[in-house]
C-alpha cells in the first residue's frame, strides 16, 4: 500500500522499514539521536510538514507527524524543499551530496553526524523501499 | 591600482640584484593572480630548454586580489615553475599566513631567477627587500629555519616559507613549507628553490590592500563569512579536518588502498577524522582569514613529538590506506617527517607504497631495500624509508626521485601509478570517472587540485556556470564537458587564491573581486579567465614537449577493483578523451588549442 509523502503514515512506514533492515541496524548500532525532518512549504504543500523520528542504536523507537513543532526538541533538524526531499526519498539525491550542495540543511551535533555516513546511506536505502505516493 | 599592491619583486640570484617591477594591469584582469598570473609571467620568461633545476628556470611566488583582505578563506599563495619531477608545469598552493604577509610587505608576487653561489635567504619587509647569507641555516629542518629566520631578523611576526633537507638535496618530491607544516609545491618546487640555494623567504609588513569600494567589499565579505560558518562542509572540516572524508570516501571507493589494488579497507575507520578527534588530536589550526580551521595539530607520544601538523586526508591515504595500516599515530609521524624535511606526502607516501607493492609482487627484495622488509600493514619501514629519502641515504636516494624512477630502475615502468611522472593523488578515478580526465589532462599532471570532479559529483556545484553534479560513474561527453569546466573553475580559485574546501556563492565571490579591484566582471568573464589560464598552462606544457600521448592514465587505474564502492568500474578513456578534446576546442594531433580557440581566449 502506497503512503503519501510527507505524512504520518509515511514516516511510520519508514520506521518499520528501518526496524526490518539488518544493514541499517549494523550501520547505526552506535547511533543515538532524534530528528525533525522538515518538508518546507511549496509545490503541493501549503505549509511546512514536520516529521519526528527517534533513532536509537540501529532501531527506530518512534516516528510520527508533528502538529506542534514545540512539542519536541530533537537533537537534529534537517530541512529541505518538497522537491529535494522527493529526490532523497526516490534515491536520486544522496544525502551527503544534498548537504554539500546546500539543498539539505542540517542543524545539530555535527560531531555525531561525521561518524555516521554509512548509517545515513542505509537510512536513505530504507526510504527508497517505502512504497510512496507523491501528491501532484 | 585597486585590489593589488601593484608591484612584483624581481630577484636575480646570480647577480644578487633586486628590482621592483610594476604589476601589469592587463595581465591582472586577464589572469587574476595566483597560478594564473604566474603562468602569464612565466610564458614571457620561459626558456624551453632550461633545466628545471638550473638557474634559467624561474620560480614564481604569487598572491591574488583577495589575498590579505577580509575575503574568507583567501589567505593563500601559489608557487610555480617548471617541475623537475615531470618536466612540465608545476604549481603548489598553500594556506598559512605567508601569502597575506607578502601583500602586507607591499608586493603581489616574487619572481626568482638565476642561482646564488652560496646559500641565501630573502627578507622582504615593509616594501624593502634584501638577500642575506644563509650558510648557517643550510641543513636546518623546515621548522627550525622558520624560527631561526624570525629570531635573526628580530621579528617574530615575519612569515617564513622555507625548504628542508629534501629541497637542499634537490629531490623532485621537495616542497616549500610555511606556518609550521603547511606545504606548497607538488612536483618539486622545493627542489627548484634548493637549486637556487634559496633557503627561505621571510615576509612581513603593515601595508593594506587598496580596495576600490571598501564598504561594499566588507559587507560582501561579512556575508560570505556567515555563509561559510553555516556551511555543513565547514563544520565537518572543522571537527574532523580533511580526514573527515576518509569514511565518506571509503564508502564510494574513492580512497586508494593497497597501492590502488584494493577497493575497501576496514581499518580506514581508525584513520578517520573522528578517530583522530578521539585519539591524537591536540587542537584545530587555522589559516589567515579562515572560517573553517581544518588544520590538525596532533600529539604523537610514541615518537616523542608533542605537536605535529596534520595529518590531513591525502597524507592519511598515502601513508595509511595505501599501506593497509590503521596505525594513525604512525601515519601522522610519517607525515610529520615529510613536513620537517620538506617532502610532499602524496608523492613520498605513494612512492613508498609502490615499494611495498613491488616487495609483495617479488619484484624487489629485502636486499634491494638495504635489509628492509615492507609488509602491508606495517608503517615502520615507511617511516625509515621517509628518513632515507630526505637524506638520500641508500635506497632512499632512488626513492627520492619518485615512483617513475623506482619503476624504471627495477624494470617495471608499467606498474607505477603516475601521470607524466607525478604520483596520482588520493581520489580514485574508478570511483569518480571525471577524475580520470582530470588526472590525464591536468597542467600539473595527476593532480586533484586542478579539477576536483569528486567534489562536483558529491554536490559542490556551480550553477552560475552550468556546472552540476552527475552520476559519479557516468562516462559521457557531458562528463567530459563538466571535467573541463571544473578545471577552469579551479584555475580561477587558484588565481584568486581561494581555498578549495569551501567557497561562498559565486555572486559574492564576484562582488568581492569587483569591489576589491574596481572591475565589473560577471560570471561569464570569470569563466573565460579560467579557460584562458588553463589553456595557457597547456601551451607552456606543449612548449616543454607535452604531446597527446601524455594524456593517459596508468595501467593499474584501468583495472577494475573487485570490491567496494567503485567495484567493476573502469574509466573509458577511448570515449572520454576525444569528448574532452572536442569540448576544449583542442586539435587532436597537437593536443593544444586551435588557433581559433587561442584567438577566442586572447592568448598570444
Amino acid at each position: 500500500m502506497a503512503h503519501r509523502f510527507p505524512s504520518d503514515a509515511w514516516i511510520k512506514a519508514l520506521c518499520a522499514e528501518l526496524n526490518a533492515s539488518e544493514a541499517y541496524a549494523n550501520a547505526a548500532k552506535n547511533w543515538e539521536g532524534d530528528f525533525y525532518f522538515i518538508v518546507e512549504a511549496g509545490g503541493p504543500l501549503e505549509k511546512d510538514v514536520w516529521l519526528y523520528m527517534d533513532l536509537w542504536h540501529g532501531k527506530c523507537r518512534e516516528a510520527f507527524e508533528v502538529t506542534d513543532p514545540a512539542s519536541k526538541s530533537p537533537e537534529f533538524v534537517m530541512s529541505a524543499s518538497y522537491a529535494d526531499w522527493k529526490k532523497v526519498v526516490l534515491g536520486e539525491l544522496d544525502p551527503i551530496k544534498g548537504l554539500i550542495s546546500r539543498r539539505l540543511k542540517l542543524k545539530g551535533n555535527m560531531n555525531k553526524i561525521m561518524r555516521a555516513p554509512q548509517a545515513a546511506k542505509e537510512l536513505v536505502a530504507c526510504c527508497t523501499k517505502v512504497e510512496t505516493e507523491f501528491p501532484a | 591600482m585597486y585590489g593589488y599592491m601593484g608591484r612584483i619583486l624581481l630577484v636575480d640570484l646570480t647577480a644578487g640584484r633586486l628590482e621592483d617591477i610594476p604589476l601589469s594591469a592587463e595581465y591582472a584582469r586577464q589572469y587574476l593572480g595566483g597560478s594564473g598570473l604566474a603562468a602569464r609571467y612565466l610564458y614571457d620568461l620561459v626558456d624551453v630548454h632550461a633545466d628545471p633545476l638550473g638557474p634559467a628556470n624561474p620560480l614564481i611566488f604569487m598572491t591574488g586580489p583577495l589575498v590579505g583582505t577580509r575575503a574568507p578563506s583567501c589567505g593563500r599563495f601559489e608557487v610555480c615553475a617548471r617541475s623537475p619531477l615531470t618536466g612540465f608545469w608545476g604549481e603548489g598552493n598553500a594556506g598559512g599566513f605567508w601569502g597575506p604577509a607578502l601583500r602586507f610587505a607591499g608586493y603581489d608576487g616574487i619572481i626568482v631567477q638565476g642561482a646564488s653561489e652560496r646559500p641565501v635567504y630573502l627578507l622582504v619587509r615593509e616594501g624593502r627587500a634584501e638577500l642575506r647569507d644563509a650558510a648557517h641555516l643550510w641543513g636546518m629542518d623546515t621548522y627550525a629555519v622558520q624560527q631561526a629566520v624570525q629570531q635573526e631578523a628580530g621579528d617574530s611576526s615575519l612569515k617564513v616559507a622555507a625548504i628542508g633537507l629534501a629541497g637542499e638535496k634537490l629531490s623532485p618530491l621537495a616542497v616549500i613549507v610555511n606556518a609550521h607544516g603547511r606545504t606548497a609545491g607538488r612536483g618539486g618546487m622545493g627542489a627548484v628553490m634548493g637549486s637556487k640555494r634559496l633557503k627561505a623567504i621571510a615576509v612581513g609588513g603593515r601595508q593594506s590592500v587598496p580596495l576600490a569600494d571598501a564598504d561594499r567589499f566588507h559587507r560582501a565579505a561579512k556575508e560570505a563569512l556567515a555563509i561559510l560558518q553555516e556551511d555543513i562542509s565547514s563544520q565537518m572540516l572543522h571537527l574532523g579536518g580533511t580526514a573527515f572524508y576518509v569514511d565518506i570516501g571509503m564508502l564510494e571507493g574513492d580512497v586508494p588502498s593497497r597501492y590502488y589494488t584494493q577497493g575497501q579497507f576496514e581499518g580506514a575507520e581508525r584513520l578517520s577524522g573522528a578517530a583522530m578527534a578521539d585519539t591524537i588530536l591536540r587542537r584545530a589550526r587555522t589559516c589567515f582569514g579562515c572560517a573553517v580551521a581544518c588544520g590538525r595539530e596532533t600529539r604523537l607520544p610514541r615518537f616523542g613529538v608533542d605537536a605535529a601538523d596534520g595529518p590531513e586526508y591525502e597524507t592519511i591515504a598515502s601513508y595509511g590506506t595505501q599501506l593497509l595500516t590503521d596505525d594513525l599515530e604512525g601515519v601522522a609521524y610519517a607525515g610529520h617527517l615529510c613536513n620537517v624535511y620538506g617532502l610532499d606526502t602524496i608523492s613520498a607516501g605513494n612512492t613508498i607504497a609502490f615499494v611495498y607493492y613491488l616487495f609483495e609482487q617479488g619484484v624487489v627484495s629485502a636486499q634491494d631495500l638495504d635489509g628492509l622488509e615492507p609488509h602491508w600493514g606495517d608503517i615502520g619501514p615507511a617511516i625509515t624509508l621517509t628518513e632515507w629519502m630526505a637524506r638520500r641515504q641508500g635506497i632512499g636516494g632512488l626513492l627520492a626521485q619518485g615512483s617513475r624512477a623506482v619503476a624504471e630502475h627495477f624494470g617495471v615502468p608499467e606498474l607505477a601509478v603516475h601521470v607524466a611522472g607525478m604520483e596520482v593523488a588520493m581520489h580514485d578515478p574508478r570511483a569518480y570517472t571525471g577524475m580520470a580526465l582530470t588526472y590525464a589532462t591536468s597542467p600539473r599532471p595527476g593532480c586533484h587540485m586542478q579539477g576536483d570532479m569528486y567534489m562536483l559529483d558529491s554536490g559542490d556545484e556551480l550553477p552560475e556556470w552550468g556546472m552540476t553534479a552527475g552520476a559519479r560513474d557516468e562516462q559521457s561527453a557531458e562528463k567530459a564537458r563538466m571535467a573541463a569546466l571544473r578545471q577552469d573553475w579551479r584555475c580561477v580559485t587558484n588565481a584568486l587564491i581561494q581555498c578549495h574546501l569551501v567557497h561562498p556563492p559565486l555572486e559574492l565571490v564576484l562582488t568581492m573581486l569587483n569591489t576589491a579591484a574596481g572591475w565589473d566582471m560577471d560570471a561569464g568573464e570569470l569563466r573565460v579567465c579560467g579557460e584562458r589560464i588553463f589553456n595557457l598552462k597547456r601551451l607552456l606544457n606543449l612548449r616543454w614537449g607535452l604531446t597527446p600521448a601524455h594524456d593517459r592514465l596508468p595501467k593499474l587505474l584501468l583495472q577494475p577493483l573487485a570490491e567496494g564502492g567503485a567495484a567493476g568500474v573502469v574509466p573509458n578513456m577511448e570515449l572520454l578523451l576525444p569528448a574532452y578534446y572536442a569540448t576544449r576546442g583542442w586539435d587532436p594531433s597537437t593536443g593544444g588549442p586551435t588557433p581559433a580557440k587561442r584567438m577566442e581566449l586572447d592568448i598570444p
